[in-house]
């Protein structure tokens, strides 16, 4: 260290100074006759205190305050190794509320305030519809119409995107690759220049024509598929059997549609192309006059291609944010609010431990004002150790923050937040918490010097401070210190015991299916292949016999689109005979017969149609108990006729049996199945075969002896049998996992896991600072215990005395804390949609809370109670 | 003992630090040296305390008055030696006018000009 070495040189060389006055002045004495020794003697009593000559020396040179602070800080570390377990924690309390806040906080931003890379990414916004049921979608657009679009008066700029998964044909089995179709002038668009290379330019999709071959790698794909070559501009990538010329790979938060590849889209006046549109408003307009001038847009659009839209709808345009926000915006607040909570917590345990620690040092620091410390020189001291301890609690809460941000991503829901969010750690919330982390140490680390205003040295050195119990204003601070963390932390246990019951609800909701040991696997078809009702529906018949040819499988059915928990189209429907008063809708399924056998739904009445009537196209329906009982209710479900007058075909996408589907023939009834997540009830559903309507995708069912996934890759193959280019979807997940993706559950159990941790934290810093002011006050009493005990007390009483200087405070937070929940419960119940906490688990709550506050008061009390009283006597 | 205890005049801190740059106007000197010019050249009646003595060279030293450096003595000693720089000297020339204007002043006030 730099600073010590000049300061060094002149401490050795003062000491030189000083030893060889002291002898020159014993020679003296010595050559004058006195005797060596008292000549040495009385050179040194001369001399005078040569460590105060030292240190007023020192004091000259102006480093004296270094030096002081240096002392202070070496005696700080003793008085903290000294006590580990109040040094740690104390340490541990202020770097858990630190960093549990900062990383809450800095995923709360990440996500909701700042996550897109884009320019103005606050202008762009997707162009929604509610239709009149309030479902809601999402409408595709012409090339014609998007240019209609581009010259509304409130838009500055419009891109296009369309998305399918192509496949590699370059690997031994065809690999999925989510490819993004992009409008040329879409990287303008965005405003996000590449990484490497160029992005799409208008010269790749020239009007009219054929684009070229061009790709830009996503970030990701880019570094998985290729190593992050650096000189990957230029080289080609197989697609399809389809060779694309990489000219550039994007920037790693570019991830809009998750594209793995980004390929130039054509535009064309073909009615039967729709894409998905980007819009960025000019700056300044108000949604109300978007929406309104989109309305009468659409409105125009929707004569021109009526099968786009449904039939009566409403526009209300959705900023990039807003879907996110709604999801899991409530939530993440929710937390934040817990983790605010375990800060305070955090602090006041600090402020507990340094209180106590100063009521006991009362009397070390009235020895050092009747040494001769001055005031300021005291403070400083006291203050150089709670700094001390401060600064240590806040690199431990840094740290700890970094892991807890790394920590609580990984577990946020997958689709719950936008993937361009970079989450890292908010600077100015960890500024803020390390501050108010250093500050509660300051204040309560100086409190007992600011305390003794008035030390009157001399009284409290005689009478022993050890022996009375602390005046009574430190008695004080420390009950009301207690009784606010009590009451924070059964706020917090609170909060745990609701988000638990929630999930543990939505655990055992029932299903309807049985989801064990059964998987999905999709198959997006290609391009401009089975184009003929026909055809197509040969495909997927085969597709589904040379699965099923497997031996390991039980059984295995087309889903086009019924996927539980969440699936079926929403189409309204009418019954013949009964005319509907208003709008009724359905979740429409378009399954295979075995469906039913591989989910494990029962059939109620009726029959099933086979796979003869499957491949014929013929128009039969099943319908789910919940529409039944509900346009059913006297029965007469078999035979009656229903359609959907919506289902339309979109060739060459979605095909259909005939031009236009009729009147279908209901022949039986099925048990209801979840299909509109794991909360809601059941929506009404009908099921026709899957050969009624096709789109350019399915999904095969397959439910298996052992675990699902590890058949896949004999699916894959099975698949390649029928076509050689077919790739299975990247996500083939088992029904399990489909539930547990689901965005509910995933919620729910990040809101439990996070609030059931930080309650328990709470709660084992709150027992902490209980037992150390119990530890403390009883050290403090441990002679006038002595004195009762010798007077006849047993040490029950003792106990009891304990117990009941406690009581008060823990009672106090207890009350407290239940009024506080009862207040809150309004707010909180309305994001946990309407549930309320069990009164039997608020109350085990409690339980738990007292409980645990009664060992931390006991472990102290039992010791007091447990000493022998002459020794207790005796203590010093 | 008593005695001289009685005569010790507590010195004023620009007082001791004229007394030793003036001893230090005849040559250098170390620390021990320097008290024991003092107390000689002032019928002993000037007794510098360590605690007093040492402050002040150090403070001398550090406003560049005087300089110092290590010298070996006769017994193979290290002895840290004070000598008057420039600037020391004119500051000496300064504090001596200086004392001898409050002097004058003094004495004018104690025995007043009739």
């Amino acid at each position: 260290m730099k600073l010590r070495w000049p300061w060094r040189k002149r401490e050795i060389e003062l000491e030189k100074e000083i030893q060889h006055h002291l002898q020159m002045a014993a020679t003296e004495r010595n050559e004058r006759g006195t005797s060596f020794r008292e000549a040495q003697a009385s050179a040194r009593r001369e001399f005078g205190n040569v460590d105060l000559v030292k240190e007023i020396t020192r004091d000259v040179w102006g480093w004296r305050w270094l030096t002081d602070i240096a002392e202070d800080a070496r005696y700080g570390m003793r008085m903290m190794l000294k006590n580990p377990a109040f040094s740690i924690v104390a340490i541990l309390s202020l770097a858990l509320g630190i960093g549990a806040t900062t990383s809450m906080f800095s995923i709360v931003y990440g996500v909701l305030v700042n996550p897109y890379p884009y320019a103005h990414s606050d202008r762009m916004v997707h162009l929604t519809g509610y239709d009149a049921n309030g479902n809601r979608g999402f409408p595709n657009l012409t090339g014609p119409q998007l240019q209609q679009l581009r010259q509304a008066t409130c838009v500055e700029s419009v891109a296009a995107m369309e998305s399918w998964n192509l496949t590699t044909t370059e690997g031994d089995l065809p690999e999925d690759v989510q490819a993004v179709y992009l409008t040329s002038n879409s990287f303008v668009h965005f405003g996000v220049p590449t990484l490497l290379g160029r992005g799409l330019l208008p010269s790749d999709a020239p009007e009219g024509q054929d684009p070229e071959n061009v790709a830009v790698l996503g970030y990701d794909f880019w570094q998985r598929h290729y190593n992050g070559d650096p000189n990957i501009v230029g080289k080609s990538i197989q697609l399809v059997h389809k060779s694309y010329s990489i000219v550039g790979v994007a920037r790693p938060r570019f991830t809009w549609g998750d594209g793995e590849v980004y390929l130039p889209l054509k535009i064309t006046a073909d009615p039967a192309r729709t894409a998905f549109p980007m819009i960025r408003l000019k700056p300044g307009v108000t949604r109300t006059a978007v929406n309104a001038e989109f309305q009468s847009l659409l409105e125009q659009f929707a004569k021109q291609t009526p099968s786009h839209f449904p039939e009566h709808f409403r526009v209300a345009v959705e900023g990039l944010n807003d879907h996110f926000v709604s999801d899991i915006g409530a939530t993440l607040y929710l937390l934040l609010a817990a983790v605010a909570l375990l800060l305070l917590i955090g602090c006041g345990n600090v402020s507990i431990l340094l209180l106590a620690r100063g009521t006991a040092r009362q009397h070390e620091i009235a020895v050092r004002s009747a040494i001769g410390a001055a005031r300021s020189r005291i403070l400083r001291q006291l203050l150089t150790e709670a700094l001390m301890l401060s600064l240590t609690g806040a690199i431990v809460g840094v740290a700890l923050a970094d892991g807890m941000v790394k920590m609580i991503v990984n577990w946020l829901p997958e689709f719950s937040f936008p993937h361009e969010a970079a989450i890292h750690i908010n600077l100015q919330v960890l500024f803020f918490s390390v501050g108010l982390a250093l500050l509660t140490g300051i204040v309560f680390g100086l409190a007992p010097a600011l305390q003794s205003a008035h030390p009157d040295v001399a009284r409290v050195m005689q009478s022993n401070t050890r022996k009375m119990t602390a005046g009574v204003h430190g008695r004080r601070t420390h009950n009301i210190l207690i009784a606010c963390q009590i009451a924070l932390t059964l706020l917090l246990l609170a909060g745990a015991g609701l988000a638990t019951q929630e999930f543990v609800s939505m655990m055992r909701v029932k299903l309807g299916y049985d989801p064990r040991n059964v998987m999905s696997v999709g198959v997006p078809v290609h391009d401009n292949t089975y184009l003929t009702w026909e055809a197509r529906k040969n495909y997927f018949h085969q597709l589904l016999k040379k699965v099923s040819e497997l031996p390991e499988i039980v059984s295995a059915g087309v889903s086009t689109n019924a996927t539980p928990p969440e699936n079926g189209s929403e189409l309204n429907f009418e019954v013949s005979g009964k005319p509907a008063a208003e709008q009724q809708s359905a979740r429409v399924n378009y399954v295979s017969p075995e469906y039913f056998s591989v989910l494990r739904i029962p059939l109620i009445q009726g029959r099933v149609w086979d796979e003869d009537e499957t491949i014929h196209g013929l128009k039969l329906a099943l319908i789910n108990q919940t529409l039944a009982r509900k346009y059913f209710p006297e029965g007469g479900v078999v035979g009656s006729e229903i359609r959907m007058p919506e289902m339309k075909g979109d060739p060459p996408f979605r095909l259909v049996a005939d031009g236009s589907v009729g009147w279908f023939q209901v022949i039986g009834v099925v048990g209801d199945a979840r299909n509109d997540g794991l909360r809601n009830p059941t929506k009404p559903a009908v099921y026709v075969p899957y050969s009624i309507r096709m789109p350019v995708w399915t999904q095969i069912l397959v439910r298996t002896e052992g675990s699902p996934l590890a058949v896949l890759r004999a699916v894959r193959q099975q698949i390649r049998t029928v076509d050689p280019d077919q790739q299975a979807g990247r996500d083939a997940r088992d029904l399990n996992g489909w539930i547990e993706h689901e965005p509910e559950w995933e919620q729910g159990k990040l809101i439990a896991t996070l609030f059931g941790g930080f309650a328990i934290l709470a709660l084992a810093l709150a027992a902490t600072g209980l037992y150390s002011v119990i530890s403390y006050t009883v050290a403090q009493r441990t002679s006038e215990f002595g004195i009762r005990m010798a007077l006849g007390a047993r040490p029950k009483d003792v106990l009891l005395i304990v117990f009941r200087s406690a009581a008060v405070s823990v009672a106090g937070g207890v009350l407290t804390g239940i009024l506080l929940a009862m207040i809150l419960h309004r707010v909180v119940a309305r994001w946990f949609q309407g549930s309320s906490l069990d009164v039997l688990i608020f109350a085990a709550v409690i339980l738990l809370l007292v409980a645990t506050s009664g060992l931390s008061c006991f472990v102290p009390a039992r010791r007091a109670s447990s000493v022998d009283p002459t020794v207790a006597l005796r203590y010093e | 003992m008593k005695e001289r205890y009685r005569n010790r005049i507590e010195l004023l801190q620009g007082t001791l630090d004229l007394l030793i740059l003036q001893t230090l106007l005849w040559g250098p000197q170390h620390g021990f040296g320097i008290s024991r010019a003092i107390r000689a050249n002032s019928g002993d009646l000037l007794q510098v305390d360590a605690g007093s003595l040492y402050p002040a060279l150090h403070r001398l030293e550090k406003q560049k008055w005087i300089g110092a450096d290590w010298k070996v003595s006769e017994n193979k000693q290290e002895v840290k030696v004070y000598r008057l720089t420039a600037a020391g000297r004119k500051q000496l020339m300064k504090e001596r006018s200086r004392w001898e204007q409050i002097s004058d002043a003094i004495g004018g006030v104690l025995n007043p000009a009739k």
